[in-house]
């Protein structure tokens, strides 16, 4: 699997996303482009694995962006 | 939603919450945006939060009425909840 593979099979499902201060970023994954400018979609930020804000829809700019990965339990 | 832009694109003329680097949060009424990023807001506050260490964290709050930030501090941005 090819990384734009990946990334084309984790859309519409569930991430978590990591940026490069850390803080953690968890939701349904709405859209992606080639910068990996990202929409979230019932977004919830966790700094130091504590849980500290919601958001409903938010755009992060792509090179912020550490990784994405499916979230537990949300099968590809 | 085919490109991440569309969401800014459908914020326009809403408030909108940009996190930006160095701890600052800004929440204004977004006029204009361009592929980098760059924003220009209204009717801004800014909120500045710094951690120092062996202290609480303080927060300074400050009014601008115009603003043009650059796009390559911004981390995130959200538009106010569509009900």
């Amino acid at each position: 699997m090819t990384p734009s593979e990946f990334l084309a099979t984790v859309l519409g499902r569930p991430v978590e996303v990591k940026l490069d201060t850390g803080v953690v970023y968890k939701g349904v994954l709405a859209s992606l482009d080639g910068f990996m400018n990202l929409v979230l979609e019932q977004t919830e930020e966790f700094v130091n694995g504590k849980k500290t804000r919601a958001y409903g829809d938010a755009f992060l700019r792509g090179n912020n962006v550490t990784y994405i990965s499916l979230q537990k339990g949300a099968a590809a | 939603m085919e490109n991440p832009l569309d969401l800014l694109r459908l914020a326009l003329n809403e408030r909108v919450v940009v996190k930006m680097r160095g701890e600052r949060e800004l929440a204004g009424k977004l006029h204009a945006f361009d592929q980098h990023l760059n924003l220009v807001l209204s009717d801004v506050e800014e909120t500045i939060t710094v951690n120092e260490v062996d202290q609480e964290p303080t927060t300074t709050t400050r009014k601008l009425d115009m603003l043009f930030v650059r796009g390559d501090g911004v981390i995130l941005c959200s538009p106010p909840l569509r009900v």
